[in-house]
């Protein structure tokens, strides 16, 4: 391999995306694009979620305290952030609106609930207070938060009324005490970005390349396939840590994102992965005729990254079956080490598993790329 | 013996069931202009990628400087005109040059003073700076020609270089190819214009994936008693049969 030719190739691509604004454009502003539409719209919370509470609770008197209404207490605790409360004292009324739409779920106290509560509190008295939540669960995410805030609270309102739990959960954090979900989502994003637009450039450009003949034009020259192919991932590295670093830089400044650990470890990363990225799109090229045929392959490019990386779902959320399929998606270790480098401060010694992965993804996808470019007809 | 530049025996190239090149035997000299001519399909562009490395040969053999070819290690003494304008269009005319000269292996002084001269020879000195994409067909065409002539190569393949190109300039280039032949160099070069094939030192008549006929352009007239290198061919095809 000459490393002059190797250089020659690199400055030629890196000319081509300098002299076309459009392209140019694409890789520095889709990052900052596609982070603030994710960060905004997977902010991790829901909010503003109607719901009609219907409370009858008509409360007890307890010895020496007064008059109690738990209810109250319960509605009051509340998170009016995430709920939209309107009140009704009809609940026939209350279902039909949630049947036609109106609202997402009905909190239903009945008029005992007050009184089966304190009940159920007493030594050897069998029963249970009820609290009826009839929800519209056909958007899960809704009806989960809706669920967990009234849990929520339940246990807020006990503790205020001084009852005590049988059980306390004590969370205490190991790492990042403070991390939201900007904190998490950033290193997923930036991965995810790289992975997505080099795969997706190197694609469109080596179609361009096989097409307008140019591929054969200079493989009838001294330049070697494995140079060609060399060249290409220097410039991609290079573009996919400028990338990364614009993500950063503006994770930091738009969403005050903390950074854990040493960043250079993940920049390698990001680096190892736009290699095996470019890598990918020189291989991918060799399926299309046109540049439109290379756009089918696109969700072959998108959805795996997207679904089985950990960028959004944790692998956890994948059923057990299909998780080995993760394994072989490049970007679920660039994720993963640039999590833990980031989050959890982790050094090589931690995650080294995932950089050598990555660098066996990078040796073996090299290798493809060129023997797919070495083929003949 | 004469030093032969290309030499082919019994190369064949077929795509699938399809034989585009039969059994082919070329000898071009050295320092000659060798035109191939031949109906569209002939089987040209096929020999020019096989002869390149571009397309594998299901049987035969080639040599070429006297090397088995297709072989990279003269890779860097041939010069490749593609027929389709194979250019980076998302480069200046001059970036072009730059990137094949770099290939080849030229420094930084020598690109710079090929550039110079073949800016002229195309006559687009004014249009360096241009993004490829902005030239017009001819244009691009004699940018294409450019890049192939960048490393003053020994074997030139040119595979219609001409198509597209006003008959001004289309003199000027059969001038400046002759300049190229008495330095020595070989160029093997397909073309559709009769006209000009006058021009070669020697043609090959193919079609269906075979030679024809082959001789100067007299002895093709005188042989087949016609006045037109067009005639001339109809003549052999003729006398061939289908
Ligand atoms: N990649 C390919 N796959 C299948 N067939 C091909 C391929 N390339 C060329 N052919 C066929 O081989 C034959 C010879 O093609 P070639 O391009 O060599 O013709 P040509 O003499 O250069 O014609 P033209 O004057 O039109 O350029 C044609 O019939 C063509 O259809
Ligand atoms: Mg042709």
């Amino acid at each position: 391999m000459n490393f002059r030719r190797v250089l020659a190739v690199t400055k030629r691509v890196f000319l081509d995306l300098k002299n076309d604004k459009r392209t140019l454009a694409l890789l520095t502003l889709a990052p900052i694009f596609s982070m603030t539409l994710f960060g905004l719209a997977f902010s991790g919370e829901v909010k503003d979620v109607q719901v009609i509470v219907v409370n009858l609770d008509e409360g007890a008197t307890i010895p020496l305290i007064g008059d109690v209404v738990f209810a109250n207490a319960v509605v009051h605790n509340l998170d009016t952030e995430v709920l939209a409360i309107t009140t009704s004292a009809n609940l026939s009324v209350s279902i039909t609106e949630l049947e036609n739409g109106n609202a997402w779920a009905v909190i239903y106290f009945p008029e005992n609930y007050t009184s089966e509560a304190i009940l159920a509190a007493l030594p050897l008295i069998n029963t249970t207070s009820y609290l009826d939540i009839y929800i519209d669960t056909s958007n899960i995410n809704v009806a989960e938060s809706i669920t967990r805030e009234v849990n929520e609270a339940i246990i807020s309102a006990a503790e205020e009324n001084g009852q005590q739990m049988p059980v306390t959960v004590r969370a205490t954090p190991i790492y990042g005490s403070n991390v939201e979900f900007m904190d998490f989502f950033v290193p997923g994003i930036m991965c995810f970005v790289v992975y997505f637009l080099t795969t997706l450039l190197t694609l469109i450009t080596f179609v361009g390349e096989r097409v307008s003949g140019t591929l054969h034009r200079v493989l009838a020259t001294p330049l070697t396939e494995a140079e060609i192919v060399a060249g290409y991932a220097i410039t991609f590295s290079v573009v996919g840590t400028l990338q990364a670093t614009i993500l950063l830089s503006y994770g930091i400044l738009a969403f005050d994102v903390d950074i854990a650990g040493e960043i250079w470890l993940a920049f390698l990363v990001i680096v190892v992965l736009a290699i095996v990225s470019q890598a990918l799109g020189i291989l991918g090229s060799a399926l299309a005729k046109r540049e439109a045929q290379a756009v089918q392959l696109v969700p072959f490019i998108v959805m795996p990254g997207f679904l089985l990386s950990g960028v959004f779902w944790p692998l956890e959320a994948i059923p057990v079956w299909l998780r080995p399929a993760s394994l072989f998606v490049p970007p679920t270790y660039a994720i993963d080490a640039c999590r833990s480098v980031m989050l959890r401060g982790w050094g090589l010694d931690m995650v080294w598993h995932d950089v050598v992965a990555l660098l066996i993804f990078a040796a073996v996808f090299l290798a493809l790329a060129s023997w797919s470019l070495r083929r003949r007809q | 013996m004469e030093e032969l530049a290309i030499e082919t025996s019994q190369l064949t190239k077929k795509f699938g069931d399809f034989t585009a090149v039969n059994a082919l035997d070329l000898k071009v000299r050295k320092g000659e202009v060798y035109g191939l001519l031949g109906p569209n399909g002939a089987g040209k562009t096929t020999v020019i990628k096989v002869l390149c490395g571009l397309l594998k040969m299901n049987g035969g053999s080639a040599k070429m400087l006297g090397t088995p070819a297709p072989s990279k290690s003269i890779a860097g003494r041939i010069g490749y005109m593609p027929q389709e304008t194979a250019l980076y269009v998302g480069l200046t005319v001059r970036q072009n040059l730059e990137f094949f000269g770099s290939i080849f292996g030229l420094g930084k002084a020598k690109v710079e003073a090929r550039i110079s001269e073949l800016l002229k020879v195309i006559d687009l000195e004014v249009w360096a700076k241009t993004l490829v994409n902005n030239l017009s067909g001819g244009m691009k065409h004699r940018v294409s020609l450019a890049c192939a002539l960048m490393s003053e190569p020994e074997i030139l393949f040119l595979d219609e270089p001409t198509v597209g190109v006003d008959p001004e300039l289309r003199a000027s280039f059969w001038q400046y190819f002759q300049n190229l032949r008495s330095q020595g160099i070989t160029i093997l070069i397909t073309t559709h214009y009769m006209d000009e094939a006058r021009h070669c030192d020697r043609i090959g008549f193919m079609r269906n994936g075979k030679l024809i006929a082959e001789g100067s352009p007299t002895h093709l007239l005188e042989s087949t008693r016609t006045t037109s290198l067009e005639d001339a061919f109809l003549e052999v095809v003729k006398e061939v049969g289908p």
